[in-house]
């Protein structure tokens, strides 16, 4: 699986981008910096993800997580991994 | 055929869905019953006055009342929770009942999991989410209501949610299972395959379909899954094929 793609396609479904994440860098900055990303969207891509992933994520929830696409791409592998 | 709907914001993404889709069941010579659930919506009551059996008998109540005005066969037609509350409601009306299921939750257990987590998520930002889940559920066990993106959640209602299960209860008779996804040749989900396959075992008949769509019911703008619309017609008609001949 492909989870730099992956991501990018749950994010751009969550989010409602229309295709703004095919520009997406793993350097692109996400919370703060994306105005669709708000509290109900961070569950909601959490959600989807681990739906769609097959992962679980704990619900103590970090700001960094979300801070970039890179940091996301990130934990998604380490909780596929873990 | 009578709608359940999904739970807090879920309802409201999905409202212009299910309109849409109540519009063409009903042009196809269906009659929708949509009702919204105690203390949501339009409905009378507070939300942290509802609980998840007020809820259950608010479908029965619609279904009884549906089937008396406009005579049988009825479906139960449920999106997410409202799969959940629909197949309860119909457990309790007895063997072969059909189900009109829409991206169904399997296991309220998530949702209430999820819904929580809305809260830790609004706390990341200032005093951290750290264990602020925990401490809702704690909150929720002592029989104190909580908190959680503007709804004011009743225990009766969380630990209801908690407990349900698809596939528990009486199984039904005939059962349409219709999932939307954006994946390319998408399956079922994991959870959904193993209730459909319990389900089979024990000999419900059951029409299982994913399309292709956007998850409508928690996008962040309000978006079609037009897909959807025919394929759920076509499952109507196979539910209500044998009663009508």
């Amino acid at each position: 699986m492909d989870v730099h793609k992956e991501v990018l396609r749950v994010l751009d479904e969550v989010l409602s981008l229309g295709g703004r994440s095919a520009s997406f860098t793993r350097a692109t900055p996400l919370l703060g910096s994306i105005a669709e990303l708000d509290s109900m969207a961070v569950v909601t891509l959490l959600t989807t993800l681990e739906e769609q992933l097959g992962i679980v994520v704990d619900d103590d929830l970090e700001g960094a997580t979300f801070a970039t696409v890179g940091s996301l791409v990130d934990f998604v592998n380490e909780q596929l991994s873990a | 055929m009578v709608y359940v709907q999904p739970f807090a914001e879920e309802m409201n993404k999905s409202r212009r869905m299910a309109a849409l889709q109540s519009r063409a069941l009903a042009e196809a010579g269906y009659a929708v019953l949509q009702v919204d659930l105690h203390g949501c919506g339009d409905s009378s009551g507070e939300f942290h006055e509802a609980s998840w059996e007020s809820w259950v008998d608010d479908v029965l109540m619609s279904a009884r009342w549906l089937e008396a005005s406009q005579g049988g066969p009825l479906v139960f037609w449920g999106l997410r929770t409202g799969a959940l509350l629909a197949s309860e409601a119909a457990s309790r009306l007895g063997p072969d009942q059909r189900l009109l299921l829409w991206q169904p939750v399997t296991n309220g257990k998530t949702t209430l999991q999820q819904f929580l987590r809305l809260r830790a998520a609004a706390d990341m930002g200032q005093s951290g989410g750290k264990g602020v889940v925990q401490q809702l559920r704690a909150d929720l066990e002592a029989g104190a209501p909580v908190d959680v993106a503007g709804y004011r959640l009743a225990p009766a209602v969380a630990l209801g949610l908690e407990r349900a299960r698809l596939g528990v209860t009486q199984p039904p008779g005939k059962v349409a299972w219709l999932e939307v996804s954006s994946r390319e040749r998408a399956e079922l989900l994991p959870g959904s395959a193993s209730v459909v396959e319990d389900w089979r075992a024990q000999d419900v008949q059951l029409w299982p379909e994913v399309v292709n769509g956007p998850a409508f019911w928690q996008t962040q703008e309000i978006e079609d899954a037009p897909a959807l619309l025919p394929a759920t017609l076509a499952a109507a008609d196979k539910l209500t094929q044998e009663a009508t001949r």
